[in-house]
């Protein structure tokens, strides 16, 4: 291990880390594999590679994987039709001649030929074939790719930090999950609940905040609901409550909550909610 | 010093490869782990690469490190009995809240872990207090009656270790509900049955080839030639059989119906029929099983590509499968027995499975289930077991 064990990852002022979550971040650097995090939406996958970026105060770069991707899009783009414009009609100081120049590199390239070590985010995966997964894996164990069309190998030159999450959608394959670090992440409990919510509204009052975690999580274990409400949800409630000027503490303790509309966002869910909730 | 642990972990079914635990001991040979919670968390995200496993690698990891043995009562599984017992309860609050002497409004503010607590102190006092005379809490008393109704609280899913230590944090078993025989969610099973999916070309050639189009057009050395494609579509159709009576079905209603609700979902020709215990001489398009009778003969007419699946616990009477019932008038008497009919549907249809909501080890000792299983191919109601029917069908 190089002095990148100074890189220490401690968590960042806006994302609540759990010990066990930080430990796995280090050790991923160390053995410089990519960290794969799977979980509920809303648990904060993404926002995890952000706080690492700003705790290791790297750049960081954001692969967003779409179901039509193919890996090369990924890795890097000839311009053709930049280059064809500008055969015809000649007025860019482009060299036509040079196929080089109308290469661009895409967000792995980027991550690859970056002059200091980034974080690099693949985020939801699971969104993309078999193939494009494994290929990429290659890339990244290889630190390295060919572009053809200029017959050039692109290398890394700093190793970056790279961060996959998955939504479950999709099982990934087993060569895929061999070469990664897993790490799933829970709900959060009550308690770092109350943590993550002190991070994000640090003025607000204590008794709000344990009242509005209460309901949150009352309403989180009603029956029948088909997407439950996350931390995402529950931070946009408590600012709805919080912009509310008429709003009281009673309210959370009253049985018709205010805003439900915020944490459910299918108005099945939504009916359901009314109607247990004030039962 | 490791090695005992690598190997139980693969025999309790976690797919660990030799190259996670190689990378495993790099990790410890660089110095990242300092302490056992460290190397609880460490080992975890090396070596065990779904969720699903987590909750096998909490058991061996505190067996193997703590000498505990799996599946024996200690503290921990009483705490477990208590739960479950309490999560039947809070189905009839109203009970639970007398006997608890607190008033529902306080029931429902408490949360599933401080209902715990006041539980264990209320036990607490009544070892003190009574024995035997008028017990105020126990089975006798408030037992669970209903099945409906509101339930307040409910449990927590994982939660965040603080200082304690490693085999305290792995007996929590904080993924029990995401192990591999835990129960489907309507998320998973969703998931599973989309790969039956599949997708073949059909209707108007509207979908332009872009790279079929170039190909052509430099063949024709420049000379536009477009080409044209079928958009995709499924095709797929579906049969799907659910036993809906008897009371031994009533445990997996719930999961059934989530899987019958995602199929409605994902199919584009999917039948539903309804069918007691097991399939005689028809079948009903109506829950009922009352108005809409179809025929099985006129089922095995279908196309031979249907896919097959038949939901059902596979448990009766040996003679309900195997013979004709002989005490009925002559109209209503079953032309050859279930047992043929179910042959008769397994050779009609070459994509067929059969999953099974009852626990598979259950399998083995019922004459029923051994007889079908010789019929048809049968798949525990799990996701597993979803999975590996769902391949079943798929194969060509």
């Amino acid at each position: 291990m190089t002095q990148n064990a100074f890189h220490r990852f401690t968590g960042a002022s806006r994302y609540v880390l759990d010990e066990e979550l930080a430990k796995i971040v280090n050790v991923s650097m160390a053995l410089e594999m990519p960290l794969l995090l799977k979980g509920e939406p809303g648990t904060g996958k993404t926002m995890l590679a952000h706080a690492i970026a700003e705790s290791l105060q790297m750049p960081l770069i954001v692969l967003n994987v779409k179901s039509s991707m193919k890996l090369v899009e990924a890795l890097y783009q000839y311009d053709t039709l930049t280059r064809l414009n500008d055969s015809r009609f000649g007025d860019s100081t482009r060299d036509v001649s040079n196929i080089s120049e109308y290469i661009r590199m895409g967000k792995i390239g980027q991550a690859f030929v970056a002059d200091q070590r980034t974080v690099l985010l693949i985020d939801e995966i699971d969104k993309a074939d078999t193939d494009f997964q494994d290929d990429m894996l290659d890339v990244l164990d290889q630190m390295q790719f060919d572009i053809l069309e200029i017959d050039r190998t692109v290398r890394a030159r700093h190793r970056p930090v790279v961060i996959i999450t998955s939504n479950a959608k999709k099982d990934l394959s087993d060569p895929f999950l061999g070469r990664c670090n897993f790490h799933h992440i829970a709900f959060p409990d009550e308690e770092m609940m109350r943590h993550i919510v002190a991070v994000h509204f640090p003025d607000l009052s204590d008794d709000i905040a344990k009242a509005g975690i209460k309901a949150f999580y009352r309403l989180r274990a009603l029956e029948g609901i088909e997407k439950k409400p996350a931390t995402r949800e529950l931070l946009n409630w408590l600012r709805a409550l919080r912009a509310d000027p008429g709003f009281r503490l009673e309210a959370l303790a009253d049985e018709a909550l205010p805003y439900l509309g915020v944490l459910f966002k299918k108005s099945g869910d939504l009916e359901r909610a009314n109607v247990l909730a004030n039962a | 010093m490791f090695a005992p642990f690598f190997y139980t972990l693969r025999s309790r079914g976690v797919p660990v490869t030799p190259t996670a635990f190689l990378r495993l001991q790099k990790a410890l040979s660089l110095g990242l782990v300092e302490s056992l919670g460290d190397f609880y968390t460490v080992a975890r995200s090396i070596l065990v690469k779904s969720e699903r496993d987590f909750d096998t690698y909490d058991r061996v990891f505190a067996e193997q490190f703590e000498g505990v043995a799996a599946e024996t009562g200690g503290a921990v599984e009483v705490d477990d009995a208590i739960r479950a017992l309490l999560d039947e309860w809070l189905k009839e609050p109203d009970e639970l809240a007398k006997a608890m002497g607190l008033s529902t409004q306080e029931l429902k503010r408490m949360s599933a872990d401080e209902l715990l607590n006041y539980f264990l102190e209320r036990l607490m006092d009544q070892k003190g207090v009574h024995r035997g005379g008028r017990k105020w809490i126990g089975v006798g008393g408030i037992a669970p009656v209903g099945h409906s109704g509101s339930r307040p609280g409910g449990m927590r899913v994982g939660g965040v270790s603080r200082n304690r230590s490693a085999i305290v944090v792995a007996l929590e078993r904080r993924y029990r509900d995401y192990a591999q025989d835990a129960p489907l969610t309507r998320a998973q099973t969703g998931e599973a049955l989309k790969r039956l999916r599949h997708m073949l070309p059909a209707g108007p050639k509207d979908r332009l080839n872009v790279e079929k189009t170039i190909d052509q057009t430099m063949r024709n050395a420049g000379e536009i030639e477009i080409v044209f494609d079928r958009r995709l579509a499924d095709k797929l159709k579906v049969v799907l059989l659910i036993d809906n009576g008897g009371w031994s079905m009533d445990p997996y209603v719930e999961t059934v119906r989530s899987l019958f609700h995602h199929a409605q979902t994902q199919f584009k020709e999917l039948s539903i029929y309804y069918f007691h215990n097991t399939v005689r001489d028809r079948v009903w398009r109506d829950a009922q099983r009352r108005s809409h009778p179809e025929l099985v003969d006129m089922l095995v007419r279908r196309d031979p590509e249907t896919r097959l699946i038949v939901v059902g616990d596979a448990s009766m009477a040996p003679e309900e499968l195997f013979q004709v019932k002989s005490i009925v008038p002559f109209e209503d008497r079953q032309k050859m027995p279930s047992i043929d009919r179910l042959k008769q549907l397994a050779a009609a249809f070459r994509h067929a499975v059969w999953l099974n909501p009852a626990p598979d080890y259950l399998w083995d000792s019922r004459i029923s289930i051994r007889g079908i299983r010789q019929v048809f191919p049968m798949f525990p109601l799990n996701l597993t077991g979803l999975e590996r029917a769902v391949a079943h069908l798929t194969a060509r």
